[in-house]
């Protein structure tokens, strides 16, 4: 997949990356508010810190004067995280003013993402938020009196839709909200869920059905296929009708009396890869392995010797 | 800007003698090879050269038991359709954890359609283990489908020795191999080492043909269906009228290989070697996928804790240098690369991992110029991530403790 960011994305990541002045990686000690998204299991994850000059009576006034970032992610992940910073450094901003930015301006500042590149600005916005919100418990600031919801209970309560990012209904729903996502492919750009697996796009209680939840049932355009299922692991193969247990226990006996004796005048030896039913997968160790006759030797001295003390079905198969 | 091409696996540059050979098939020899005039002849003898050049290259096999195709995956797709629909009796496939989507993804479908398929495990270095396969094999069992080497990490598997415990064990059960990667790198000899394959899959482009063209090995006796029918080109095997610029392509691709292959990988294991020796003395925190497993020489497949591919290929890309990753976000998908989840690479690691192939073009400068700039590269894409300590280069304390996980 070529690249496919604008000119400005590529210019604000090449300056991130070399930490051109007046670009925002870092992070500020003992900030004012911190918030995280994302894990390094997900492919990124962004660490947002900022710094207020705190109102000497009202920490709604506090105005916020630095803001930083550390990411581990891809171009436009390094990129969303600088555009955060740089929008929020260029406004007046106090932490609550400071949630009007949403991902759109992020994606507006960077001239534009790939749609299948939208979650790394949804991301910028999520960690804002979680900022905003350590902000307020700092300064004992009640956000929900404000009429603010911060969704804090969300993302542990409810039933998790897209199990590979960990993503739950109420979350979702919101998200498929607030963002005015409209299709399956839309959701997966912007905030990954069903983007790994994809088990959660179309069965009950999926990503299809809380789109129609939303936004009510949509015509079918295409005949959607039920999820095909996975593939199962093999099933044991048959076994014979004699103790798998007893039968292995009788050719280690077999060998140990007769056959490794015979081999070890040789300097050589025979070591059991695997039994499986009658057939005895084995290989020749010591001075034998590199005699050109081996695999006659083992063929006829080891499975004679075995068919007669064992079993006349035996079958040896050197590896 | 000058571009170093390091990602081989990917596709390979077409030879100038390559395209020398195609040339003449797409001017004054345009003709169809079915046709029965005589100015059709030349079209005619390119194919049979091709095919008995080919035969010769596999090992002094039979010129009738190869197929031209377009591609691996074309090769590979009617190799295991091919089977199921000439075998219904056999309901059961094996293959691995590991391969090429041309292999996996097929697998997948068969699996859909009601076949019973098993996937084997590879270890943390990327082997099979040869106790696991032979307890796969089932008296249904209809191919085991095994790669010879791996695009992604260059892990060579022992397909030879495989290929012979499958036969001892049942000689109805097909053994088909992808050599995509091998053709042109390591001896396919299907009358030696190799003699109990069955199936044998390789495009052109991977060893300096253009893409569009393949080849399929199909051992006399093998019970297969064709994929495409309507014509009796290829013996009904393939129908379609044959490719002729692109097959003279791959013919004249194969000779080249033939002829100073061995010196080639001589130089280009050394180049190899040293590239990774460098980076691995010049970057902290980074691993060799696949290390200690046998690997084919061109390929070197880091790991890097800590950061994600994509920063790293555009910053390379800055430099004209072209490489690949396994990552999540140079892939459709948003998952990682199911070859190195297979391998339980770290989860610190499994997004930062970055495919280096090299090829017979390469340079000591070019390996020079990646040794200047590829630690430059991570090292600022360390100072960003927010599980690095930049100061004392290494990981964050709480860090370093995630590297032993796995991603699953």
């Amino acid at each position: 997949m070529a690249w496919e960011y604008s000119a400005r994305t590529k210019e604000i990541f090449m300056d991130a990356v070399h930490g051109k002045p007046g670009t925002h990686m870092g992070e500020i000690e003992q900030p004012d508010g911190i918030g995280e998204h994302g894990s390094i299991t997900c492919g990124d994850a962004l660490r947002f810190t900022f710094r207020v000059r705190r109102h000497a009576t009202d920490p709604l006034q506090d105005v916020i004067t630095e803001a930083r970032y550390l990411t581990f992610g891809c171009t436009s992940a390094i990129a969303s995280s600088e555009a955060l910073c740089t929008l929020i450094q260029q406004g007046t901003y106090t932490p609550i003013g400071a949630l009007q930015i949403t991902n759109r301006d992020i994606v507006e500042y960077l001239g534009g993402l790939p749609d299948q590149k939208i979650h790394c600005s949804v991301m910028g916005a999520e960690a804002l938020e979680a900022a905003v919100f350590n902000w307020a418990q700092k300064r004992g600031v009640d956000l929900s009196a404000l009429g603010i919801d911060m969704h804090a209970e969300e993302k542990e309560e409810g039933r998790l839709v897209c199990q590979c990012f960990g993503l739950t209904e109420p979350y979702l729903k919101r998200k498929i909200r607030e963002l005015g996502l409209k299709t399956i492919a839309e959701i997966t750009g912007a905030i990954k869920a069903g983007g790994a697996c994809m088990s959660c796009h179309h069965k009950p209680g999926g990503l299809r059905d809380l789109l129609n939840e939303v936004w009510g049932a949509q015509p079918l355009t295409l005949k959607i296929l039920p999820t095909p299922p996975e593939p199962r692991e093999a099933a044991a193969a048959d076994r014979p009708p004699f103790s798998p247990y007893q039968f292995n226990k009788q050719v280690e006996k077999a060998l140990d009396q007769y056959v490794r004796p015979m081999l070890a005048k040789d300097g050589g030896g025979v070591e059991i890869i695997d039994i499986k039913d009658t057939v005895i997968y084995c290989r020749l160790v010591g001075a034998c392995s590199g005699c050109g006759g081996a695999g006659m030797t083992l063929k006829l001295m080891v499975e004679r010797s075995l068919k007669e003390m064992v079993d006349d079905r035996i079958r040896i198969i050197a590896v | 800007m000058r571009t170093i091409y390091l990602d081989n696996n990917a596709t390979t540059a077409v030879a100038p003698e390559v395209r020398e050979a195609m040339e003449a098939y797409f001017a004054a020899e345009y003709f169809n090879p079915s046709s029965a005039y005589d100015r059709a002849s030349p079209a005619a003898q390119a194919i049979k050269r091709g095919r008995e050049t080919l035969a010769h290259f596999l090992g002094g096999v039979d010129p009738s038991e190869i197929l031209f195709t377009s591609c691996a995956t074309e090769s590979l797709n009617t190799a295991l359709y091919g089977a199921v629909r000439a075998n219904p009796g056999r309901r059961h496939v094996v293959t691995t954890a590991v391969e090429h989507p041309a292999v996996y993804e097929v697998c997948k479908d068969l699996a859909r359609s009601g076949l019973e398929v098993t996937f084997l495990p590879v270890d943390r270095a990327g082997n099979l283990d040869l106790r696991t396969f032979i307890q796969a094999l089932r008296p249904d069992t209809l191919i085991a489908a095994v790669m010879h080497a791996n695009n992604e990490t260059g892990v060579i598997f022992p397909v030879g020795q495989l290929a012979r415990v499958t036969k001892d064990t049942d000689p109805a059960i097909l053994f088909l191999t992808d050599a995509t990667q091998t053709a042109g790198k390591l001896p396919l000899d299907l009358r030696g080492s190799l003699a109990h394959v069955d199936l044998l899959a390789f495009s052109g482009h991977k060893l300096h043909a253009p893409k569009g063209v393949g080849a399929l090995f199909v051992r006399r006796g093998t019970p297969i269906r064709p994929f495409m029918i309507g014509g009796h080109q290829e013996g009904g095997r393939r129908a379609g009228t044959e490719n002729v610029p692109y097959i003279a392509a791959l013919t004249r691709a194969v000779e080249l290989a033939q002829t100073d292959h061995e010196a080639v990988e001589t130089r280009v294991r050394h180049l190899r070697d040293r590239l990774e020796a460098g980076l691995l003395a010049g970057i902290p925190c980074v691993e060799v996928n696949g290390q200690g497993a046998p690997r084919i020489p061109n390929t070197c497949n880091l790991a890097v804790h800590f950061i994600e591919g994509e920063g790293m290929l555009y910053q390379l890309n800055e430099h004209g240098i072209c490489a690949s990753s396994g990552s999540a976000c140079t892939s459709g998908s948003l998952e990682p690369s199911h070859v190195l989840r297979a391998m339980q690479v770290p989860f610190t690691a499994v997004h930062g991992s970055i495919r280096l192939s090299l090829g017979r073009y390469n340079t000591d400068e070019d390996v020079d110029r990646m040794l200047e700039v590829f630690p430059r590269i991570v090292a600022n894409l360390r100072r960003l991530s927010p599980y690095w300590d930049p100061a004392h280069e290494r990981p964050r304390p709480e860090a370093e403790a995630m590297m032993q996980g796995t991603a699953q």
